[in-house]
């Protein structure tokens, strides 16, 4: 990687958090959302670890994990409304004439939605403990924690750039938002892994997001299980994704 | 910048083709050369393929067939060295009405990769230069056009290219905001030998900015020279009359015939392609004198380059009729 290459996606990366930082509109939608589902879910639903079997130390902690790991998703895909509007208005291809290398736009956006989870973690953790959350895990947990966040993050921009770059319009958004939020959901969101049943049972436990959540909880709990597998599952999709977003690239390359 | 020694800031396209899937070729088999510091003029009509070879030329749209290199380098295989030595301002400025004159070149001066040293002081000359000082510090979104232009042209000067793409760059301008980007780029031509490939649907802008015209109607080039040769190849000018009499105009149009062939004229008025040119309308005054014929109006028409695209694709440029009216009048 170099200078120039790195230059353009800082270029890319800065835009776009100015963007988002002086636009309002853009910005707090993004956080009122986690902070909608963290009063909804560990709020409204506590009574739900009080379940039978529910084994874990606390409820909001437990939902804590999942909307940190939504949060991180979720901007991720609004990165990708950005590229997608990016591209629909012309910026896209001042980009494309611009950047000697590409890739380099991709990059540039990966660090914007990357670099926005700073204020979206602070924000959802801070009411998080003002609600009352318990941290069992100590600091390495913590860390864990977040960089499993971080990851999806990534996954999910890498996803998301690959639909907005194929389609160049922000009426795509639904394509980038609604696999993202039902993979989310197919996952054990309310109650443990152990306590699904029927047909949410197999899919859960097919679902990557599941492994990032269980690990996610047991590093809370100071309990770690699972995190590698976690690890790795979140590193192969990023993998797989970054194929994804890179010939959505040559796609819009070849579109013009 | 200058052009230095060894630098190749050519335009070299040979049986360029774009074909869209389900469409009609937009560019159906473009050769053409564009030599260093020349300002090339791409002139045709909507449609024409004119936007859709530029894009072909920034590596912006990959060609279906054929070749092309910009700078010395294959536009298909080579395109980061392509990007590297160009600049555009496309038909539609790109700019984000967010960000403010001096945060646009912020973004430009780091995707195209500026030394950090440079950037702030690189985009304030700029800035300056094509007039925006004053309003640097506001938001795009409430720019004029023709600001907008400005920036985007300054925008595309950022890396001192040494090709620079000019889409259709004065549509929507005002007279004053077209003049004064026509100064600015037969500048970076004739100061810094930068090489100019400019479309334009506007015969004026062809006639005063560019060295070459090449002609395009339907992905195609149909006549391409400088302007002088293109309309030489037309021949002579034609002289327009009306009477102020509307019973003489038969009999002024029979003296008139005399001095060259009859060209059909919607406007009253009765047109002939003079035979011996200008050199003609010292005789067709003294023999409406003569014959006591008074004349409300005579108007020399030298041709122009619609007369040539008239010529060459049996149709006049859309848009162009009222400007060219007024052209040629003596």
């Amino acid at each position: 990687m170099n200078g120039p290459y790195l230059s353009a996606a800082l270029g890319v990366c800065w835009r776009y958090l100015h963007n988002l930082y002086t636009r309002p509109s853009m910005f707090i939608p993004s956080l009122v959302f986690p902070l909608f589902f963290l009063a909804a879910f560990a709020g409204g639903l506590s009574v739900v670890g009080d379940a039978p079997n529910f084994g874990y130390y606390d409820f909001t902690a437990f939902q804590f994990c999942f909307i940190l790991i939504q949060a991180s998703t979720l901007a991720g895909v609004f990165a990708g409304f950005s590229i997608a509007s990016d591209f629909e208005q012309g910026m896209g291809r001042r980009m494309m004439m611009a950047t000697a290398h590409r890739s380099s736009i991709v990059l540039g956006y990966t660090l914007g939605a990357a670099a926005r989870l700073a204020v979206t973690w602070t924000v959802v953790t801070g009411a998080a403990l003002l609600g009352g959350m318990e941290v069992a895990g100590g600091g390495l947990d913590l860390a864990g924690i977040y960089s499993i966040a971080l990851l999806s993050n990534i996954a999910a921009l890498l996803f998301a750039a690959g639909i907005a770059l194929r389609f160049r319009s922000i009426q795509a958004g639904p394509l980038m938002q609604l696999p993202v939020f039902i993979i989310l959901f197919l996952a054990p969101v309310y109650v443990p892994q152990e306590l699904l049943t029927g047909w949410i049972e197999p899919t859960a436990s097919v679902n990557p997001i599941t492994a990032l959540l269980n690990a996610a909880r047991s590093l809370m709990a100071g309990e770690p299980t699972g995190v590698l597998t976690a690890f790795v599952v979140v590193l192969g999709m990023i993998a797989l994704m970054a194929v994804w977003a890179l010939s959505g690239m040559r796609k819009a390359e070849t579109a013009g | 910048m200058t052009m230095t020694m060894g630098e190749d800031n050519s335009i070299e396209a040979e049986g360029l083709v774009r074909e869209f899937k389900n469409g009609p070729r937009a560019v159906d088999g473009i050769d053409l050369r564009v030599e260093p510091g020349e300002i090339y003029g791409f002139l045709g009509p909507n449609g024409a393929g004119k936007s859709t070879t530029v894009l072909m030329l920034t590596t912006l749209l990959p060609p279906t067939a054929g070749r092309a290199s910009v700078g010395g380098f294959d536009v298909v295989e080579q395109g980061p060295e392509v990007r590297s030595v160009i600049g555009a301002a496309l038909q539609e400025a790109a700019l984000d009405p967010h960000l403010t004159a001096r945060e646009h070149m912020r973004l430009q001066t780091a995707l195209q990769g500026l030394p950090h040293d440079e950037r702030k002081s690189r985009g304030d000359e700029l800035i300056d230069r094509v007039g925006l000082s004053e309003a640097a510090d506001r938001k795009v979104g409430g720019y004029s056009g023709g600001m907008k232009r400005r920036l985007d042209l300054a925008l595309a000067l950022v890396h001192r290219p040494r090709v620079l793409f000019l889409d259709e760059p004065t549509t929507g301008l005002d007279p004053q905001s077209r003049t004064s980007l026509w100064d600015e780029v037969s500048g970076l031509a004739a100061e810094q030998g930068v090489t100019v490939f400019l479309t334009t649907q506007y015969l004026e802008e062809a006639d005063q900015l560019a060295d070459r015209v090449g002609i395009i109607n339907d992905g195609r080039i149909v006549a391409e020279g400088t302007p002088a040769e293109l309309k030489s190849e037309i021949g002579r000018p034609s002289v327009e009359i009306s009477t102020r009499d509307e019973a003489r105009r038969e009999e002024a149009a029979a003296l008139l015939s005399r001095f060259g062939s009859p060209i059909p004229t919607g406007r009253g008025a009765v047109e002939v392609r003079l035979d011996h040119g200008i050199d003609d309308l010292g005789g067709i005054v003294r023999e409406f004198d003569a014959a006591g014929i008074e004349l409300a109006s005579l108007v020399l028409n030298e041709p122009t380059l619609d007369d040539v695209f008239l010529a060459k694709t049996g149709r006049h440029l859309e848009g162009e009729g009222a400007e060219e009216a007024g052209e040629g009048e003596s």
